[in-house]
């Protein structure tokens, strides 16, 4: 145990100084809040699966969901997540770089007005000082289970290091910070499932023991159950999983997005995004898998687990030998960190670039905001510390997570759709369809009892939609400048324009100002479309062989 | 004012630590009788009988005084006690049999009996009680036939849109509609 204790120790003084390293060249709001738009592909790739999975979405709460209620936990990393992160690549992040924003509201902003935009600010603050809380009380709680430490300090010194290196470093420091933890992320976690298969047989041998000889339910095996299964329903999952809660995830969580705008150009944002789907893909194997033969571990070995989110700790520490589990705890309090950093990281940006800058102190100069970005980062790691206690009481933290989350991607993805797809789309409606949908969220939840938030949020998706279009045609058109640019069809526009502009200008004609975007064409190894496409044909084999 | 916003703060905290106080306190419990019965394992492999005899005897102390009554209570408040409630039966049980186990029983039968008890009082997965799968045609009509019913009003928005850009900016060669 004391060399775990020292691998630990180590691990944390490496990731307090390296912050400290990497903060140096910190100057300016663009440093801080976008990394000086210098990252290349692999460190978005990177940073985008670390800020993914943490305590929370991935080994801990994750974990503790695929231990409750079995393989339907894998929806988030098979299928789904990559066909969020491909689509996102693909498509909305362009939107968002070729708008030159920070964050995802100055993107509505543009498109829709203030109004919206400062809710949607305000709601995602709300939803990141929960999450930020919940990744404290999860990794307090993973300490203090493994190392018989008391929770509060350990909680106060995770605090401390990643607000250090968030706070001084900003994005770049977090970015970087995330490329070397998903090495030891990956490299530190995986053995685990090799070991645990060895022991149980191999999955043939985990579902022979719990289906065979315990009688468990083989929807405990199923990636997609029947529209009965109690926390995920097949087609539930299918419309509020997949083209809900994961794309607008991906398309609209802050922190993820904000990863994409801090690369060095348009390429590397969208494939950094694509390629982070093959990661998103392996962490299956790294907490899902494991996490259905847990059982039989716990139970053969007199095991105790007192929830399902303290199940992952209590495997680990009981299967791993001193010095791996040293290794194991770094690449997960890694994941932990990188995660925290991240949102700490957004959550000032959103507070200072969507708020301060925007309502409460306009038109200081840069290094008021720079410093204000760093007051905000240490004000949301103390709020959020204050909520812990809170997050203490709940069930199963992944729920009530995702809850929140249901309530506020169902109605973004309704107006985000129709903001790149129907010019039509204007302020007044997506206002209204906004606050209409997410009201009904928490009326589906409140008042008619749904507690699956797959559902909340397609209902709230498609009532969005609805309230939006109608209240849409029954008031004025938007002006010109909050389409230019912003819709599918101005995208659209621009690279068809340029061909026709290639053309007209090979026949010595003219066409018009047409806007002539620099074309980056990577060798056919690094074309992304061939890699998405490869990334879905195995995520349709899992699918087929697991499902 | 400016006082007396740190005080609020320690206040607010403490006050919300107490109200997940409780739950922290069923889990610390039960790790306590879980202790005490891996000790019980323990001891015996090193051949201590009466030192095993000692740690089921605060096993036992802890579930009829802390577990159980938590339990009781618990159950009639928060349905988070109602997996327990249920199998406080199958506990009792096991602590008869070990009993007598710990007399005359082997290392392995009294290894597995704990193990037993150490897994009736941990939190069993609820996926495991979900009934068989009952797919039914409505399910997959319902959740496929919307899933690819806006995957084809995706892609014939996509061909609108194209044709309206055609109707703007014409082809090289055609003229462009007035209006």
């Amino acid at each position: 145990m004391n060399s775990d204790f020292i691998i630990i120790g180590l691990y944390l003084v490496l990731m307090f100084v390296a912050g400290l390293f990497f903060s140096r060249n910190i100057k300016s709001t663009a440093d801080y809040f976008l990394a000086a738009r210098s990252a290349p592909w692999f460190w978005i790739m990177g940073a985008i699966w670390a800020t993914n999975i943490g305590f929370l979405h991935g080994y801990l709460a994750h974990g503790g969901a695929a231990y409750e209620w079995g393989l339907i936990q894998a929806n988030f990393e098979w299928f789904q997540g990559p066909f969020g992160y491909i689509l996102s690549g693909l498509f909305f992040i362009a939107f968002y770089w070729r708008a030159g924003v920070y964050t995802v509201p100055q993107f509505l902003e543009r498109r829709y007005g203030s109004a919206l935009s400062l809710i949607y600010n305000l709601a995602w603050i709300v939803i990141f000082v929960v999450t930020i809380a919940a990744e404290f009380y999860l990794g307090g709680i993973f300490l203090k289970n493994l190392l018989h430490i008391p929770f509060w300090p350990t909680v106060l010194v995770l605090a401390a290091v990643v607000g250090t290196y968030t706070l001084l470093g900003g994005l770049g420091a977090a970015i970087m910070m995330e490329f070397v933890q998903f090495i030891i992320m990956m490299l530190g976690t995986m053995p685990l499932l090799f070991i645990l298969l060895h022991m149980v047989g191999g999955f043939a041998g985990i579902k022979d023991v719990l289906i065979g000889q315990w009688g468990v339910s083989p929807q405990y095996f199923t990636v997609l159950p029947d529209i009965h299964h109690p926390y995920g329903p097949g087609p539930w999952i299918i419309l509020g999983q997949c083209l809900v809660i994961t794309l607008g995830w991906c398309a609209g969580h802050q922190s993820m997005v904000q990863r994409n705008l801090g690369a060095r150009s348009l390429y590397d944002a969208k494939f950094g995004y694509v390629a982070a789907a093959i990661p998103k893909t392996l962490g299956a194997f790294l907490y899902i898998v494991p996490m259905i033969a847990a059982p039989i571990i716990f139970a053969s070995n007199g095991i105790f687990v007192e929830r399902a989110d303290a199940s992952y700790g209590k495997l680990i520490m009981n299967l791993l030998p001193s010095g791996m589990l040293g290794l194991f705890i770094a690449g997960l309090l890694s994941a932990g960190l990188s995660s925290i950093s991240s949102v700490l990281n957004s959550t000032s940006t959103m507070m200072v670039k969507d708020i301060y800058e925007r309502y409460l102190v306009k038109g200081r100069g840069d290094h008021h905001y720079f410093i204000a970005g760093r007051v905000a980062t240490f004000a949301v790691i103390a709020l959020s510390l204050l909520i812990v206690p809170i997050v203490l009481k709940v069930y199963l933290i992944m729920w009530l997570e995702q809850t929140l989350l249901a309530m506020v991607l169902g109605p973004f993805m309704g107006i985000l759709m129709l903001a790149i797809f129907w010019r039509r789309a204007n302020a007044a409606g997506s206002l209204v369809g906004f606050i209409t949908g997410a009201v009904f969220a928490v009326l589906l939840q409140q008042v008619f009892g749904v507690n699956i938030f797959f559902e909340i949020s397609w209902w709230s998706f498609v009532v969005t939609s609805i309230v939006t279009v109608a209240v849409t045609l029954l008031t004025a058109k938007p002006r010109p400048e909050q389409l230019d640019g912003l819709t599918w069809e101005s995208d659209f526009r621009a690279k068809l324009g340029q061909i026709l502009e290639e053309r007209a200008v090979k026949n010595g004609a003219k066409i018009g100002e047409v806007p002539k975007p620099v074309v980056r064409r990577p060798p056919w190894y690094l074309n992304i479309k061939y890699w998405a496409t490869a990334i879905l044909l195995v995520q349709v084999a899992l699918l087929l062989f697991f499902g | 004012m400016k006082r007396i916003s740190p005080f609020l703060v320690v206040v607010i905290v403490l006050l919300l630590s107490q109200t997940g106080a409780g739950q922290e306190k069923f889990n610390d419990v039960r790790q306590q009788m879980a202790d005490s019965l891996t000790a019980v394992k323990t001891s015996l492999r090193a051949d201590e009988r009466q030192a095993a005899l000692r740690h089921f005897a605060d096993a036992k102390k802890v579930w009829e005084a802390g577990v159980k009554p938590m339990i009781t209570e618990g159950v009639k408040t928060n349905n988070q006690f109602q997996e327990y409630f249920d199998r406080m039966a199958e506990v009792d049980g096991h602590f008869i049999s070990l009993a007598q186990e710990l007399e005359s029983g082997g290392l392995q039968q009294i290894e597995s009996r704990v193990n037993a008890m150490i897994w009736a009082i941990s939190h069993h997965p609820r996926g495991f009680k979900v009934p068989k799968p009952r797919y039914t045609v409505w399910d997959w009509v319902f959740g496929l036939g919307i899933g690819i019913g806006f995957c084809v009003f995706a892609i014939f928005f996509g061909l609108h849109l194209r044709r309206s850009y055609y109707r703007r900016y014409q082809k090289q060669g055609e003229k462009a509609p007035k209006g």
